[in-house]
């Protein structure tokens, strides 16, 4: 039992934690929370199961390619759903344009791979003590969460995104490609989406419903572990993997999203900014 | 008899209208047997319209190939409800009112046939249903409908009688999704179990999507179920079912809806000998017997179509069922010479024991659920091929 909820839970808490950094990329230089997080998730698997399951393509190259396709899906959410409505971001149109998105990428999935799970295929022939599928996304959340890191406190790039984040019109008055960057962040956060697909295909399987559940439990890291905060999301990703998993054994059914929601509203009344988060500073 | 003029005038009208009505009449004569076909052929939940197709045109294609019924043509008057009970009810309107239909086929989903059986009995539309769900019949709601499907509880009792009469088992898991469907039917099967005296040591719904099932299995087991019933068309659910299963190296049994026997299963287990031990919901006219053969009338069928209808991808039952329908309509036409609702209605409620290629259907005026409890039987899930199964073992 224990090994059990370890194995599943750390790697599902990697996925969800993933999730969350892909919205966290694409929060920081737009202020929009694009719900196309889960559609690329869905993808990452969907593209998996395709170049090396389907179409025989070696492991490394279906792995890039799929990389590549989500992080094209990642500008054409910036092109489609997002630049229309930057303008009034006040009105949160983003919610609908992103979820117009969401929704027409997952019933073409559904029309044109399957509308049931298909397999996902192993990608290495070996497995590190665990198998792949649970090792993978622990392994893959760890770079990208290391990498990111290194992208926003050593490099000028990654400066320039929380500069933008920061203050978009200063930024933009220093001379700062403020869309260009927009466009990289979202397709950084196609690839980010993407692999967490990948990775967890084992277990999520390729499967075009699996939007919902990404998105949703993708999201509950951003709340609790602070908005734009990488490393709160991680943190409160693994618990969340970990405390649906142990919810799963001890009450079963569906009552374990009971039981994860209800810790979730109970933590946002207790910490609203989330449990990384710093309260937002207010002007008077 | 005098003669006035309003008489001669009321003769003069009815001599130049007889020509009129002998035309019409002739005309209708000639007129095509419209014949709906409601149903999802493409998106989400398709595979089963897609195989009631083929047995649709199939039927269709041999009545009207043999000079049709009493030299009336059938035409096939298709509209793809992709699935959508919210497309499903325009098209049943479209079908009523624009089309003019005489009878209706489908539509093959449970969801939409909620949606749409009303409208066919509003414009007093014979129509044929599939669905399972039971309070799609009503003869006193909904005269006009009938069903060639069994509904849940046949599926639920014929579940039933084999965990408990022929596994032997008294203690008992359920477990279902958390669809409508799975939820209502986990909910059914329960009760069922309860009343008939076995021991349910477990019941649960799980999410349809959920990645690790071992904690359900694992209760169950540790509670001493003795078999399994599943209620889930997530062929996902029933996969990671079966793989828990496996990983735990339980030998239980597990039996219940037909997805659990889906070819999309195959390739999500883990282990081909996960499958093993697994029965489903099944019909005696579509089941190899223990020699490897169908019954006599099924494996004719079988025969005739060989070439032309494909049946490795689909299932037989849904190809059968549909050349049933097609039939039904087209032989009340032909032996009541009308193509009007009552006299359809009419003969179909008179029809004892009528034998189909799927089943023997049966139907009053009071009982419009057709198909016999005794011709479900479970099928071992594995052995699908030709779109039927092996009749699972303990069946005389």
């Amino acid at each position: 039992m224990v090994e059990s909820i370890l194995s599943y839970g750390l790697a599902m808490g990697a996925v969800y934690a993933l999730m969350a950094v892909t919205y966290n990329v694409m929060f920081s230089t737009s202020r929009v929370f694009s719900f196309t997080a889960g559609a690329l998730g869905m993808l990452g698997g969907v593209f998996g199961a395709l170049f090396i399951g389907r179409l025989g393509l070696p492991s490394g190259v279906g792995f890039l390619l799929t990389l590549g396709c989500c992080a094209l899906i990642g500008v054409v959410t910036e092109f489609v759903a997002v630049r229309p409505v930057l303008k009034s971001l006040d009105q949160h149109l983003y919610v609908l344009s992103t979820l117009a998105l969401t929704l027409m990428i997952q019933q073409f999935t559904a029309i044109e791979w399957s509308t049931v799970p298909q397999p996902f295929p192993r990608v290495l022939p070996f497995d590190l003590f665990v198998r792949e599928r649970f090792w993978m996304p622990v392994l893959a959340c760890a770079v990208v969460v290391g990498g990111m890191e290194f992208l926003y406190r050593h490099s000028m790039v990654g400066r320039a995104f929380l500069a933008i984040a920061e203050d978009n019109f200063a930024a933009r008055a220093l001379g700062l490609p403020e869309r260009g960057l927009r466009i990289g962040s979202y397709a950084l956060a196609g690839m980010i989406g993407g692999l967490a697909g990948f990775t967890s295909g084992g277990i999520l399987l390729a499967f075009f419903a699996n939007v919902p559940t990404l998105n949703f439990y993708g999201f509950v890291p951003v709340a609790l572990g602070g908005i734009g905060n990488n490393r709160g999301a991680v943190v409160a990703g693994l618990a969340l993997g970990l405390f649906q998993q142990a919810a799963n054994y001890l009450v079963g059914g569906v009552f374990a999203s009971v039981a994860i929601f209800s810790v979730f509203i109970v933590a946002l009344l207790a910490a609203p900014q989330g449990l990384f988060g710093a309260a937002p500073a207010r002007r008077v | 008899m005098k003669l006035t003029r309003r008489s001669v005038l009321a003769g003069t009208t009815a001599a130049a209208a007889l020509p009129l009505v002998a035309v019409r009449s002739a005309s209708a004569a000639a007129e095509p047997i419209r014949f709906g076909w409601l149903t999802a052929l493409t998106g989400a939940n398709s595979a089963p319209g897609i195989g009631f197709n083929r047995g649709v045109v199939y039927a269709v294609d041999k009545i009207n190939a043999a000079g049709g019924v009493h030299g009336r043509k059938i035409e096939i008057i298709t509209r793809d409800s992709q699935g959508d009970p919210a497309k499903a009810v325009n098209a049943a309107v479209d079908l009523a009112s624009n089309a003019k239909v005489h009878a209706v086929f489908g539509p093959v989903n449970s969801g939409e046939s909620l949606a749409t059986t009303p409208i066919f009995t509003r414009f007093k539309i014979p129509s044929l249903g599939i669905c399972v769900v039971d309070s799609l019949i009503n003869p006193t709601k909904f005269p006009n409908a009938f069903r060639l499907s069994p509904d849940s509880s046949q599926w639920d009792d014929a579940n039933r009688h084999y965990i408990m009469d022929i596994l032997k088992a008294k203690k008992v898991a359920v477990l279902g999704d958390n669809t409508g469907y799975g939820t209502t039917a986990t909910a059914t099967s329960t009760a069922a179990f309860k009343k008939a005296g076995a021991n349910v040591v477990y019941s649960a719904v799980i999410d349809a999507n959920a990645q690790d099932v071992s904690p359900d299995l694992i209760h169950a087991r540790d509670a001493g179920a003795e078999a399994i019933a599943v209620w889930s068309d997530s062929t996902g659910l029933d996969a990671r079912l079966m793989n828990a299963r496996g990983r735990l190296g339980w030998d239980v049994s597990m039996s219940g809806h037909p997805a659990l026997g889906s070819g999309d299963v195959r390739h999500l287990l883990e282990k081909p000998e996960y499958w093993n031990k697994v029965y489903v919901v099944g019909y005696r006219s579509c089941s190899f017997d223990a020699a490897g053969k169908l019954p006599p009338k099924s494996a004719a069928f079988v025969k005739e179509v060989a070439g032309k209808v494909k049946l490795d991808d689909t299932l037989l039952w849904w190809v059968m069922a549909a050349v049933d329908a097609v039939t039904l309509v087209a032989e009340a036409v032909g032996k009541t010479g009308s193509s009007d609702p009552a006299p359809i209605i009419g003969y179909w409620n008179k029809l004892a024991k009528w034998e189909g290629l799927y089943g023997n259907y049966h139907f009053t005026p009071e009982e419009h659920n057709g198909y016999p409890t005794d011709e479900i039987v479970m099928s071992a899930a594995n052995s699908s091929h030709d779109g039927a199964m092996n009749i699972a073992p303990g069946y005389a």
